[in-house]
């Protein structure tokens, strides 16, 4: 009979609970927390180092929980731990210390240096599946943390019925472009963009054909502007473009491409087929020196050529005058 | 049976093994096969003066030792361990063949614990 290391995956019949690496330079401690925890449903990276263990924390989809040995050679688990904490980044790595016993000095430091939980050598099975599995209770609680928080700030961003970033969003990206271009020098481009006679679609179809109309709508505007424009929806059937880099041309050349997308086919509500049309309000400006773009500004400016846009006949682009200097409508 | 106690304590071993004796017996092999290694390495280190390696191999023998529950032998790779954290390896001839001999005996013990099971 021969030493046989233990398979690094569960056996197939048990659900996989999760990847861990477990550090230990020990061969038999190795061999039995290898097995036990395979025979729980983990599945092992197993390393004789501290630097081995450093090296398999580097891949991408490197195991989120880590049992590290106190005393290894190369890099011990305390030197380890302080090491994964400091590089830290996204998901927590959860990790568990092996100490000696008479050393529970040796377990403050570990503790200080980030160890979630330590486990004391000559260890229980038992105490050992109930750590690992509190450990990995951890790890689940926090995945679907994540989730939840990444599901939170979509929504919190996002407008519920299109998709399209929401008017506190869209503003903040003009807030944050406008700053941009005012370092860079780079002309800003603003489009406010509102649905010709989206009341009568309301009145003659219902809210919900109306509903339908805004996420066709937004989804064609999607496809006219550059992909990295950003397109928000500023109120009912408003919509704030906000282009960065873009010189008075670009603009121009987007706003009609914007237009005939929206324009070029009615739009398919299911019972019938509704022909929709959008005014566009430009402005295009360009910094001159700090404070000189105020997003308030820009906004009115665009929301004045809209203005004109419905006053001349409504299924048409209206640019104002280039801003510059200060806020102030200029040449 | 009886015999063993002295040298580890199998019950105390077996429970923290949850009491799974294939485990028990997996885990003697497998030390079996280790600790010639690991004996060799520490003479080897304490015949080259390299506290350092004494240290880090008296240290991985504790461990194992102590999950057997090997007392005497624990204690011994203690002394081993701290004459090598001391960086006075003075005394650890003497020590190292006392832990040999505690060894050798619990290798014996076990050897003979698993015919008697077979």
């Amino acid at each position: 009979m021969s030493q046989t290391p233990p398979p690094n995956e569960a056996p197939v019949s048990s659900p996989c609970r999760g990847n861990i690496l477990l550090a230990e330079d020990d061969p038999i401690y190795r061999w039995l927390l290898q097995s036990q925890l395979v025979k729980w449903g983990y599945r092992v990276v197993a390393v004789k180092n501290g630097l081995e263990a450093w090296e398999a924390l580097q891949a991408a989809d490197a195991p989120q929980m880590a049992i590290l040995d106190w005393i290894m050679p190369g890099l011990d688990g305390v030197e380890l731990c302080r090491r994964i904490r400091a590089t830290e980044q996204g998901a927590y790595r959860y990790v568990l210390l092996l100490t000696a016993k008479h050393h529970k000095e040796d377990v403050v430091a570990g503790l200080d240096a980030g160890a979630d939980d330590y486990l004391t050598k000559p260890f229980n099975v038992d105490e050992l599946r109930a750590r690992v599995h509190a450990g990995s209770r951890i790890l689940e609680l926090q995945a679907a943390l994540i989730k939840t928080q990444g599901a939170l700030q979509f929504e919190a961003a996002h407008d519920r019925l299109t998709g399209l970033w929401n008017r506190g969003a869209i503003v903040d990206l003009l807030q944050r472009e406008a700053l941009r271009s005012m370092r860079s020098g780079q002309p800003l481009g603003v489009i406010v963009a509102d649905l010709d006679h989206f009341k009568q679609i309301n009145d003659s179809y219902g809210h919900l054909a109306g509903d339908a109309v805004l996420c066709e709508v937004s989804r064609r505007l999607i496809e006219a502007v550059r992909s990295y424009d950003y397109v928000g929806r500023y109120g009912g059937e408003e919509f704030l473009i906000v282009l960065e880099e873009c010189a008075a041309a670009d603009l121009n050349a987007t706003a009609e491409r914007v237009r005939h997308h929206i324009a070029e086919c009615p739009v398919d509500i299911g019972t019938v087929q509704v022909s929709v049309t959008i005014s566009l309000g430009l402005v295009c400006a360009i910094a001159d020196g700090p404070d000189s773009l105020v997003p308030e500004d820009l906004v009115r400016a665009a929301d004045s050529a809209l203005y004109c846009a419905k006053a001349n006949g409504r299924n048409r682009a209206e640019t104002a005058p280039i801003m510059s200097q200060a806020g102030r409508v200029g040449a | 049976m009886v015999a063993n106690h002295q040298v580890w304590q199998r019950a105390e071993a077996l429970e923290r093994l949850g009491g799974d004796e294939d485990l028990l017996r997996e885990l003697c092999q497998i030390f079996l096969e280790e600790s010639p290694k690991l004996l060799l390495t520490l003479r080897q280190a304490a015949l080259a003066g390299d506290a350092e390696a004494v240290m880090r191999a008296a240290h991985s023998f504790k461990g194992e030792l102590s999950y057997l529950g090997a007392e005497e032998a624990t204690h011994a790779a203690r002394v081993l361990e701290n004459m090598g954290h001391e960086k006075d390896l003075s005394g650890a001839d003497a020590t190292l063949v006392s832990l040999e001999r505690q060894v050798t005996e619990l290798c014996l013990s076990m050897k003979s614990a698993r015919g008697s099971r077979q």
